[in-house]
């Protein structure tokens, strides 16, 4: 087991956002996270990554607990974040926004920074334009690649396909299995339901701060009550 | 010419801004060489600035040398040091006159009561006022933008207020007859009642505090400050401890200004709880946020304009006659009234990196709340800096 949730309880103030989620990424998997807004994925995803601290419940890690480790330290652990909304450094160029996931680093980088290169042409072409000023779609590659630099055993993807246009999305998510087939795991957070199943090895449903459902990725695209609330249809 | 008037080129501070970038621009892409002749050139403009037929014009009716001190050259070694905390860690500090009033008063009292020497004495009020900085740090920089502000804030008035209601240091009454520096018979510097070698003690301190910075800035340190103003979670998230480099952002900058402190005390012989009221951290800020936070050459730029300007009011002649009055009673207003009229016009400061620029443009230029409303003004710069 590479990623457990253990019944974590997770609060903003006085309002409970997560209210006793457990849930399992095992090494090498594709496991997604969908439900509609304000449902807790982002808050799940920050939990993990240490952005929000926990009420109750455990983080572990490569069987290691790390609920109370600052979140810096979960990176070098290896794990790495594409958050919501990309936070992109606006200020910073391509390349630099790259090299920022490898703060904490001290091997060669070259091979990586090639890596992502590879995965993300169109950010080859613009190394030196800043963050701020790439498209929304660039932006998400930025802040994929950028977390790949860290080099992540599992990898927290934010609702990548978030507001890009149909083609791009379709990119994005061919680039997540090839990021995946290359050896990292990958917690993906979605509400574009439909194309995240598919792709996905398992699922977990997540309604008002709790899991209402979990099985593999295909099997709840064929789920009437799943395909009823979240997939627009019959 | 006529054609470019609807977007705003004819406006002449527009074309003083661009004047400005042009430098900035040359400036980023400039040779070792041509810098280091940029930088001598500083440095003998600086040697001669103090000149009587410089002075005539810029201060006609104080003596020039004891302005360049004070006010303009301390409140540039204040605007570099707090440009430190919300120029480059991106940290909004209402505060910063509590660190320039800990260097002043350690200087002071410890060497009027205790007879300590003049240096050390100034090196231990650094080290107190980075202490100062910590402890203020400590609980408050897990807030965030406006909070942080409202804290800060409330520091500078409690070292004030605290200061006032010490008669160990003096209480409201002050503490006089503070110690020259130590001569430096070597360089030939006896600071006695002439100005010119506390002027030239002031531009050394400056130097050292810019080299300091700039070596800051350039190292993972800089990069770090740069990613917690731009996006602190995101920060976080690239593994760089986020509190750790926010409580250093602000030790670093409270040592600056208690180096301030220090030498502002030692030219002034008497300080004052009066002598560091909020309206000094104001200034200092605007002083930061008018020349371009994060840019040295702005920020230092900016302290100059906002320290000489108001004193430069007190002497214009037709001023005087259409107000009434000594105009210097008007300085604030006239003050404010400029400040507004930058701030409308370039909202990213007179001289702003190419990235502070980029950061505006999209909104979240750190500084909190502030930064946030800031809107982006040219829409092209974008495409100018996606070349
Ligand atoms: N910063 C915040 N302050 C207060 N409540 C929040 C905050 N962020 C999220 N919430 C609340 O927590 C719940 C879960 O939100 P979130 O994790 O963002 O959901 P999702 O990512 O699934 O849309 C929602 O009810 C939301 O209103
Ligand atoms: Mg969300």
């Amino acid at each position: 087991m590479l990623l457990e949730l253990k019944d974590i309880h997770v609060h903003y103030g006085k309002i409970a956002a997560i209210k006793g989620i457990s849930l399992q990424v095992e090494d090498g998997e594709i496991v997604s996270l969908i439900g509609a807004n304000g449902a807790g994925k982002t808050t799940t995803l920050k939990t993990i990554s240490g952005l929000r601290p926990l009420t109750s419940g455990q983080v572990l890690f490569n069987g290691q607990d790390i609920s109370k480790m600052p979140g810096h330290k979960r990176v070098v652990a290896g794990i790495g974040q594409s958050p919501e909304g990309r936070g992109v450094f606006p200020g910073m160029t391509v390349q630099e926004n790259l090299l920022m996931g490898a703060f904490t680093r001290k091997d060669a980088l070259d091979a990586d920074l090639a890596e992502v290169y590879e995965l993300f042409p169109r950010l080859a072409e613009r190394k030196s334009q800043f963050g701020g000023t790439m498209s929304g779609g660039e932006q998400q590659m930025i802040a994929i690649g950028r977390a790949l630099m860290t080099k992540p055993k599992v990898l927290l993807l934010d609702e990548p396909s978030m507001g890009l246009a149909p083609m791009l999305i379709a990119q994005i998510f061919e680039i997540i299995k090839e990021i995946n087939k290359r050896g990292t795991t990958v917690l993906l957070v979605e509400q574009n339901a439909q194309q995240a199943l598919k792709l996905s090895h398992r699922a977990y449903v997540l309604e008002t701060g709790r899991v209402v459902k979990s099985a593999p990725g295909p099997e709840l695209l064929d789920d009437p009550q799943v395909r009823a609330a979240y997939l627009g249809g019959h | 010419m006529k054609g470019n008037g609807v977007t705003g080129n004819a406006n002449p501070l527009r074309r003083v801004g661009a004047l400005f970038d042009g430098a900035r621009d040359w400036w980023e892409r400039a040779k070792t060489w041509q810098r280091f002749v940029v930088y001598i050139g500083a440095l003998v403009f600086a040697l001669i600035l103090p000149a009587p037929w410089i002075g005539t014009f810029m201060s006609p009716g104080a003596d020039w040398t004891t302005v360049l001190i004070y006010p303009i050259g301390t409140y540039m070694l204040l605007a570099i040091g707090l440009n430190v905390v919300v120029g480059q860690a991106g940290l909004l500090d209402l505060g910063f006159v509590a660190f320039f009033a800990i260097g002043g008063y350690t200087l002071a009292y410890f060497a009027t009561e205790h007879g300590w020497s003049y240096w050390p004495t100034v090196v231990f009020g650094i080290f107190l006022a980075a202490v100062s900085g910590v402890i203020l740090g400590a609980p408050t920089l897990r807030l965030r933008g406006d909070y942080l502000a409202i804290v800060t804030l409330g520091f500078g008035e409690i070292i004030r207020i605290t200061a006032n209601n010490t008669d160990e240091i003096g209480g409201a009454r002050g503490i006089p007859n503070i110690p020259h520096p130590t001569d430096m018979p070597a360089i030939g510097l006896d600071f006695g009642v002439l100005p010119a070698p506390y002027y030239y003690l002031m531009v050394a301190a400056i130097v050292v505090v810019i080299v300091f910075s700039v070596r800051l800035q350039k190292s993972r340190v800089g990069r770090a400050w740069a990613a917690i103003r731009e996006d602190e979670d995101a920060a976080e998230l690239m593994g760089v401890p986020t509190f750790k480099f926010k409580l250093l952002a602000f030790a670093i900058g409270a040592m600056i200004g208690g180096l301030a402190g220090g030498i502002y005390a030692g030219k002034a012989v008497f300080i004052e709880p009066g002598t560091f009221p909020f309206i000094l951290s104001a200034t200092i800020l605007a002083a930061v946020v008018l020349g371009g936070a994060g840019n040295l050459p702005g920020v230092m730029l900016g302290a100059f304009v906002i320290a000489w300007l108001p004193e430069r009011f007190r002497e214009v002649e037709w001023l005087k006659e259409a107000l009434g009055k000594d105009p210097a009673e008007y300085r604030i207003l006239l003050f404010g009234g400029v400040l507004v009229l930058m701030m409308a016009l370039r909202p990213e400061g007179l001289l702003p990196s190419r990235r502070r620029k980029a950061e505006l443009h999209e909104g979240t230029g750190g500084m909190g709340a502030m930064g946030a409303e800031v809107a982006g003004p040219d829409t092209d710069v974008s495409t100018e800096a996606a070349k």
